[in-house]
């Protein structure tokens, strides 16, 4: 009983390197700059939609942004959902 | 994906073009009676288009129709000279309406193209739902 439970310790302290996440998660650059460039065409958005509103800006320079805001926001939110429903597809796979 | 969103851009520069241009015929038809006007016309810039850079339509300057003006006979208006003719403006109402038409008709292709891309990478996303 003693010894295996002294196995049990080891492993598990063995294991434990492994399961501790990663502070940092390796981001690719790539894809941080995505992100970068499309906080910038919300950021854009946003003041047009501003200058619209005090009568600085065109109707259609603002229909324009927000159009393409709409685009980047659903390309966004469907590579999410990409994203979620892998690993949900990896956490149902049976062990 | 790019291509999809620079043909939003390069439509809206469109409706940007064909709604100054209304601007200026409205401009025109409001001053048909003013005495010594001339209509606006709205020159599109030229630029030298090279194959790989994509780019809408610019507003050039705003020019003014040589047209000579109409000798108006109205001996009582103010500024009518010794033989009763006073200078009026150079605007004729039906190429006017002819102008507005061809804006309008020219909007709402630029308006379609905008749809039709908006759409496109609509249904390129939908794809990706899947």
């Amino acid at each position: 009983m003693d010894i295996s439970s002294v196995f049990a310790t080891q492993k598990f302290s063995a294991a434990k390197e492994i399961l501790t996440p990663v502070a940092e998660p390796d981001v690719p650059k790539e894809a941080l700059s995505k992100v970068q460039s499309f906080a910038d065409a919300l950021k854009a958005t946003e003041e047009t939609a501003v200058s619209a509103m005090a009568g600085q800006t065109d109707t259609a320079a603002l229909v324009q942004a927000i159009a393409q805001t709409e685009l980047a926001v659903e390309t966004v939110v469907t590579v999410r959902d990409k994203v979620v429903q892998a690993y949900q597809e990896i956490l149902r796979m049976p062990i | 994906m790019t291509d999809l969103s620079q043909s939003l851009t390069i439509s809206s520069d469109g409706l940007r073009l064909q709604s100054q241009r209304l601007r200026h015929v409205s401009e025109n038809v409001a001053n048909a009676d003013t005495p010594g006007y001339q209509r606006k016309l709205l020159s599109v810039k030229t630029t030298a288009f090279s194959l790989s850079d994509t780019q809408g339509p610019q507003a050039g300057r705003v020019i003014l129709d040589q047209t000579p003006v109409q000798e108006i006979y109205d001996p009582a208006h103010p500024l009518a000279d010794a033989s009763g003719h006073y200078r009026g403006s150079n605007v004729d109402l039906v190429i006017e309406i002819a102008d507005a038409r061809a804006a309008q008709r020219a909007y709402e292709a630029n308006l379609k193209m905008f749809q039709q891309a908006r759409e496109m990478s609509g249904s390129l996303l939908e794809l990706l739902r899947k």
